[in-house]
């Protein structure tokens, strides 16, 4: 359980997986190993605005090997028009567990 | 008994907020912009209309009338364009499939719209510049509803 990073979600866009307010634990260490892979949910920095940590799921990836980060929630979450592709080296880690 | 532990970590040490946020704080998407450059386009056709070329052979009079032209001619296509990227986004990012429930003309009406920013674009047609701002009415409208907003349709000219 050591070096797991508590997160409390903020905003709608992961919905109906997580709700605003709900807390996840991040493993920072989850990639050290292997690559992030595509369904999985993650804790990346923002491209756009800096000191933001957002959380989004994998979608894909780019030829170029960026991740391409979606919301759950096809109605409101932010696409990647706003967001971009982002360099993996920005995820922070990825979620093991969920709780309320 | 781990919930309630979970609880007393939780209001002891509050975790960091990770963003799950909508489309607002990133980008705010409205037909607005759409709608004021297909004005633009529409102002400049009717500019390049009643432009009238100069009698004599004067050259300065000629550089400037070219000038003009060009001027409006240029503003024209800028506008043309940047009314079709507009409309694009709104068709590609912010309408979703299944708006497609609530518009089944969804696609027919953006597909007519990017026709008709590129025939403004192309030609100098008083017709379809006014088509143009009709058609901006009406993704307005269908933009709006989409949200559940009944916000007013204006013009600037």
């Amino acid at each position: 359980m050591g070096g797991l990073r508590r997160f409390r979600v903020a905003g709608r866009s992961m919905l109906p997986t997580l709700e605003p307010g709900q807390e996840v634990l991040l493993d920072p260490r989850a990639y050290r190993k292997v690559r992030p892979r595509k369904g999985e949910i993650v804790v990346a920095l923002h491209p756009a605005r800096p000191g933001v940590r957002m959380i989004k799921r994998i979608a894909g990836k780019t030829a170029d090997g960026d991740v391409l980060l979606h919301g759950d929630n096809p109605l409101e979450s932010t696409d990647s028009r706003l967001l971009g592709p982002v360099r993996e080296n920005q995820i922070l880690g990825k979620v093991v567990a969920t709780f309320r | 008994m781990l919930n309630k532990l979970i609880q007393a970590v939780r209001a002891l040490r509050p975790a960091p907020e990770v963003a799950a946020h909508c489309d607002g704080p990133c980008g705010v998407y409205d037909p607005a912009d759409a709608r004021i450059k297909a004005e633009a386009v529409l102002s400049m056709t009717k500019k390049i209309l009643a432009l009238e070329p100069p009698t004599g052979s004067d050259p300065a009079s000629l550089a400037t009338y070219h000038n003009t032209v060009s001027r409006y001619v240029s503003i024209k296509e800028e506008q043309a364009h940047g009314t079709k990227q507009d409309l694009l986004v709104l068709w590609t990012d912010f309408f979703k499939p299944q708006h497609l429930e609530q518009f089944p003309d969804l696609h027919t009406v953006f597909w007519n719209a990017a026709k008709l920013c590129s025939k403004c674009k192309v030609e100098v047609n008083l017709g379809a510049a006014e088509e143009l701002m009709a058609a901006c009415k009406k993704v307005h409208e269908m933009f709006w509803q989409a949200k559940g907003r009944d916000v007013t349709y204006y013009t600037a000219s």
